[in-house]
């Protein structure tokens, strides 16, 4: 697998920023809450595909981004990231072969896992936020969107060969 | 080519690096600043990109605006600025009055700064505090620590600055708090943001201090970030309860904090080219006989001309540092 020379390096890339940029999207004020976590999907998806180019430090790097753009402090992110991924790519060949359902629950739980870890350094590190339920919202809208993002990455990966 | 390492190194290695780097990031967050700037300087397209949705929705709601309501739209406006301009015939007046007993006392007088007027981007933040971006960076002269307000009151302060955005801290946010005074009876105090939107709080305040629901706050000068005078928020609720040991104060800011979308720049130290009547020195001399140029003290000239040069100064100076 990872004998071979990568390829479609710039693709992975492009859908990185793609969900970056998604990630930060203006969204109306009733639904921000609901916020898929388009970035995190994007990761596992290519984490759980190609495990051995785009894993833990990747993942770190984005987490770090996305900490610039949304003007936290940084490194919260880019720590849920890089534990998020590594729960990922420990199982990634059983979350190959799950069935889809039982993908889209790993990947809502996912999700959980990495609100908790910024919200967790949040409070270590800033202080003074409350426990909200609201924060796993986005487990549920994320589920929604994981199915379509599968689908669309996978068919870009066939297209263009991605290894 | 055949890589090196097949399996790459170790995933609890990787992990292990990226918990150091992190940690490393946290405790280093402040010394970080040069390097977020210009991460930022280079993802802010990414911004502008996101943005992109709210502005064409801009657009069409623009583009298919019906005669009808542009006129109506036109006609409010047109009313409210005859009610404007007559307030402020009243105001140019009393300004006028103000520096003089001000140049009399030999105490400074107040000048008209800089302002720019910036959008708000609407791109998301940082859900755990109180941010918004702007589309004005370090090209317009935006600063860290510098004062932003609304057509209401006071919206926070330039926390970070960018090629071409910067990020605002809301007053509402839990790490923000602004000196103000009360205008009844000039009253000092706090007020801290609670991290609620339409929320902040007057901190360790005395029980026996006079304040009462529905006193408004303004900003004190005080700390020399906010110039003195903007009005920052209502007082709401004041409970003195005998098992605290200060009065819980809760007042709302005036600026509508979770709907705002043009805000104005503020540079307190720079002089904007409006009018204004220098110090006196010597407090004998009337006010008219000062070294100002004429036309910009007497009270000949219609009122009506200042506030439209000052508008075009401000129009004419944001074209200049866009260019």
């Amino acid at each position: 697998m990872s004998a071979h020379i990568a390829n479609g390096r710039f693709v992975v890339w492009v859908t990185l920023f793609i969900g970056m940029m998604f990630q930060i999207m203006p969204l109306p004020h009733i639904v921000a809450a609901w916020r898929p976590d388009w970035l995190l999907m994007v990761m596992i998806y290519w984490a759980v595909a190609l495990p051995h180019r785009y894993s833990i430090l990747t993942a770190w790097v984005l987490g770090v981004m996305l900490d610039v753009l949304l003007g936290a402090t940084l490194g919260v992110r880019g720590l849920a990231f890089a534990l998020t991924i590594y729960i990922v790519v420990l199982h990634f060949q059983r979350l190959r072969n799950f069935p889809r359902w039982q993908q889209t629950i790993s990947v809502s739980v996912f999700v959980c896992i990495y609100h908790l870890v910024i919200y967790w350094t949040e409070f270590a590190i800033v202080g003074g936020t409350p426990f909200n339920t609201d924060m796993f919202l986005p487990a549920f809208s994320s589920i929604i969107i994981w199915w379509w993002i599968f689908w669309f990455l996978r068919n870009i990966r066939r297209r263009y060969k991605v290894r | 080519m055949k890589p090196i390492f097949v399996r790459g190194i170790s995933h609890q290695f990787r992990l292990t690096l990226a918990i150091i780097l992190s940690v490393v990031l946290f405790i280093a967050n402040d010394r970080l600043e040069p390097v977020r700037q210009s991460l930022s300087s280079v993802l802010s397209p990414l911004q502008y990109l996101a943005n992109v949705p709210g502005v064409m929705l801009d657009w069409t709601a623009e583009a298919f605006a019906t005669r009808n309501m542009l006129a109506a739209q036109n006609k409010v406006l047109m009313d409210q600025q005859l009610l404007m301009s007559e307030r402020l015939q009243r105001f140019e007046h009393l300004r006028q009055e103000n520096e003089r007993l001000r140049a009399l006392l030999g105490s400074p007088v107040h000048m008209d700064s800089r302002k720019v007027v910036a959008e708000v981007m609407e791109v998301a933040s940082d859900p755990f505090r109180q941010l918004v971006v702007l589309n004005h960076g370090e090209r317009t002269g935006v600063y860290v620590g510098q004062p932003v307000v609304d057509a209401k009151g006071v919206v926070g302060q330039v926390v970070e600055v960018s090629e071409l955005t910067s990020r605002v801290l809301l007053v509402s946010d839990t790490s923000h708090g602004i000196p103000v005074r009360v205008t009844r009876n000039d009253v000092r105090a706090i007020a801290n943001g609670t991290g609620d939107i339409d929320e902040i709080e007057l901190r360790h305040v005395a029980k026996s201090t006079d304040i009462v629901a529905g006193d408004l706050l303004v900003t004190s000068g005080l700390g020399d970030r906010f110039p003195e005078g903007y009005p920052v928020a209502r007082v709401m609720s004041v409970s003195r309860d005998d098992g605290q040991s200060y009065a819980v104060i809760n007042a709302q800011p005036l600026a509508a904090l979770d709907r705002i979308r043009y805000v104005l720049l503020i540079w307190p130290d720079e002089v904007d080219d409006i009018p204004v009547m220098p110090i006196l020195p010597d407090a004998n001399e009337p006010a008219e006989n000062s070294i100002l140029p004429a036309e910009q003290t007497t009270t000949d000239i219609p009122v009506i001309d200042a506030p439209l040069d000052a508008s075009n100064a401000e129009n004419q100076s944001t074209q200049e540092v866009s260019q």
